[in-house]
């Protein structure tokens, strides 16, 4: 279970490390006024104090528990947590190990694997749709708008 | 008069055989990606745009345009079959849409939402015909500051006006921002805030952006609600229909109000959603049978459905004239535009008349032609709900994932989109607003070329934000939006003790 104070004071501690990232990062490309007008830096180094700024308040608004969300007081139920794992995991599986086996075979897979493994689908529809998928793919992108999508390291080896 | 002609020739443009053509196809993917939850207008034009490069432009706007009439009619159908809004800017249309339909009167909810959605729609498109001509010749006269205080103002009105946490809002923008300025910059070639990673010297593209943010966040949150379709029936009567379009005109003046308040929130970016939530609440509060609405009162979906359209057709109109786009959706499309190698702005009226009116033009027709299919492919996408959302799931991250790498076929724009997807998840579910950040990716490095170019001018004093009554007029707006949400927040604080004492004295 997850609360939404804690939800709430993660997110704004990612959007200020991501501020803090941008206001180090555009002092190095020079910040003010130089002979060639506002340098690099000036423009970025400000948004991230803004996001810094704006971070430090949310989190103290959430860890309050003040706001517009504070009679919410669970983010995310067990059974929630769960459902989001079942769909982001999975995602990020087939995201990881599309430079190793491709596109193709990596969207298959994945289709295959989320429709048969927890048994939602038969077997034989799931793996219908799967060989469906990456065939659509290949025809909408490959043929008709000649967008080649990444083969893989493995269809690299096999010489494709 | 000049304006009319114009029109009559960009007729001539939007209705020929291949455009006409277009529009069915942009319509009927509009409608899809509107009836999928998960995948929305934003996400849907930005998957057709990589697909665009090689059309004409005049033909890839009416392309992307009709598929973002397309999706804000499919949302809706959705919303009052379903009572799953698949659009965020239709969530209002279920408070009253799914109650009709569901006491056994679904043509009615249809035909009144598509009804008043096409009359917003055509206020809109009427209000671009006339002013937008009129805005950009205006825009002209521009410099530098001018442009930089627009920017503010529209920014600013996300912040005073957007309905979100305002803080949240700044914190979203200045990430836009922030995201935007990644890359070469333009001014000095120096490379920032790549952090390391050689890749992003490209920048990061607003598509991979969205992709995430409205895909994947959009799809976490739907999986999370675990949703179900009950559906009820959706066959249409189309006596029925015309008997419900035949009754409209008695709601003329709910149709006006809510087309006043589309158009006015959709070219302040406040965007549709903003616009048709708070139609709803204040036909709530003004209709006679406001204490009927939520229990399938035709005006309470007159009154979002307006306003919606109203709003996402009214959002093109500062695009094209200022280039500054009204809703996260105009924004992609404005993305588009440079892509294709125009300037959205006022001198797109001067340059790229064809261009322009083909667009103003396709917009009466894509609409018509929008009512019309949505009418007739009601049964179709009706039934396409009812395929499990376990299927539907993988596909639109398969889509998301594919959209991304077309882009640029860059492997880490796809992990970079998943990314986004992680914080579409969390700013969704914490209110945090995602068109500010979407608008801030598009148009950041105008915004900043701007501020600098007017630096530049006045050698580094900020003095030029108040050289002129134009300039100056337009920043302290923008501060009094920017300052709005603190003031009310004090007049708040000012009235609680009164409120409490008002309390004790009633309890006494």
């Amino acid at each position: 279970m997850i609360s939404r104070r804690a939800l709430e004071i993660a997110t704004a501690a990612l959007t200020g490390i991501f501020g803090v990232v941008v206001v180090v990062s555009s002092i190095d490309n020079g910040i003010g006024w130089s002979s060639a007008g506002v340098d690099a830096g000036t423009f970025p180094f400000l948004t991230g104090v803004i996001i810094v700024l704006g971070s430090l308040y949310n989190m103290g608004q959430g860890a309050m528990g003040r706001g517009t969300l504070a009679i919410v007081r669970i983010a995310v139920t067990p059974s929630e947590l769960r459902r989001l794992a079942g769909l982001f995991v999975p995602a990020a599986i087939f995201v990881a190990v599309i430079p190793l086996v491709g596109m193709y075979l990596a969207s298959a897979g994945y289709v295959f694997a989320v429709l048969a493994l927890p048994r939602r689908q038969s077997v034989l529809r799931a793996l219908v749709i799967a060989a469906a998928t990456p065939l659509a793919l290949y025809v909408v992108f490959e043929r008709m708008f000649q967008v080649s999508l990444p083969h893989g390291a493995l269809a690299a080896a096999f010489g494709f | 008069m000049e304006n009319l002609q114009s029109l009559l020739h960009g007729f001539t443009i939007a209705v020929t055989v291949p455009h006409l053509t277009l529009m069915v196809i942009g319509v009927l993917l509009g409608i899809l990606v509107g009836v999928l939850p998960g995948l929305g207008a934003p996400n849907g034009v930005s998957l057709l745009l990589p697909l665009t490069f090689g059309m004409q432009p005049v033909s890839a706007i009416i392309l992307l345009s009709s598929m973002y009439w397309g999706a804000l009619f499919g949302g809706s159908v959705t919303s009052i079959l379903f009572n799953i809004p698949g659009e965020p800017s239709s969530v209002a249309t279920t408070f009253d849409g799914y109650p009709m339909a569901r006491d056994g009167r679904p043509t009615t909810a249809l035909a009144t939402a598509f009804g008043s959605a096409a009359f917003g729609a055509l206020v809109g498109v009427i209000l671009i015909t006339f002013l937008a001509s009129w805005v950009a010749q205006v825009a002209l006269a521009f410099g530098p500051p001018e442009y930089f205080a627009v920017y503010f103002l529209a920014f600013a009105s996300f912040v005073g006006m957007g309905g979100a946490a305002p803080i949240k809002t700044v914190v979203a923008l200045a990430i836009g921002f922030a995201i935007a300025a990644i890359g070469i910059d333009t001014v000095s070639g120096s490379v920032r805030l790549t952090m390391g990673i050689d890749e992003l010297v490209k920048g990061v593209s607003f598509v991979v952006a969205v992709m995430g943010l409205f895909g994947i966040g959009e799809l976490l949150i739907a999986v999370e609600e675990e949703f179900q379709a009950r559906a009820v029936s959706s066959k249409v009567d189309w006596k029925e229909v015309f008997r419900a379009l035949g009754r409209l005109p008695r709601y003329g003046i709910a149709l006006l109000r809510s087309a006043a308040i589309g158009c006015w929130m959709g070219i302040t970016p406040g965007g549709p959603t903003a616009a048709s939530f708070m139609s709803y609440g204040i036909a709530k509060r003004f209709s006679h049978n406001g204490a009927r609405f939520g229990s399938g009162e035709a005006e309470g979906i007159i009154a979002p459905e307006t306003a919606d359209h109203a709003a996402g057709t009214s959002a093109l109109l500062p695009m094209l004239s200022l280039g500054i786009p009204g809703s996260a959706t105009a924004a992609v499309m404005m993305g588009g535009l440079m892509i294709w190698g125009l300037n959205p702005g006022p001198m797109l009226f001067v340059d790229q008349k064809d261009f322009v009116w083909g667009l103003i033009a396709s917009m009466y027709v894509g609409n018509i032609v929008a009512v019309a299919l949505v009418l007739l492919t009601v049964p179709v996408f009706a039934a396409l709900m009812r395929i499990p959302f376990a299927v539907i799931a993988p596909l639109i991250v398969i889509i998301c994932v594919v959209g991304a790498y077309s882009v640029s076929n860059s492997y880490l724009d796809v992990v970079l989109m998943l990314g986004f997807g992680v914080v579409g998840y969390l700013f969704k579910k914490l209110h945090y607003p995602l068109a500010p950040l979407v608008l801030a990716i598009v148009i950041g490095d105008k915004a900043e070329d701007a501020f600098r170019q007017a630096m530049l001018m006045s050698k580094g004093s900020l003095g030029i934000f108040f050289a002129n009554r134009l300039v100056t007029t337009l920043v302290l707006a923008g501060m009094a939006l920017l300052l709005l949400p603190l003031a009310l927040q004090i007049v708040r604080l000012l009235r609680k003790p009164d409120e409490a004492a008002h309390e004790k004295v009633r309890i006494i």
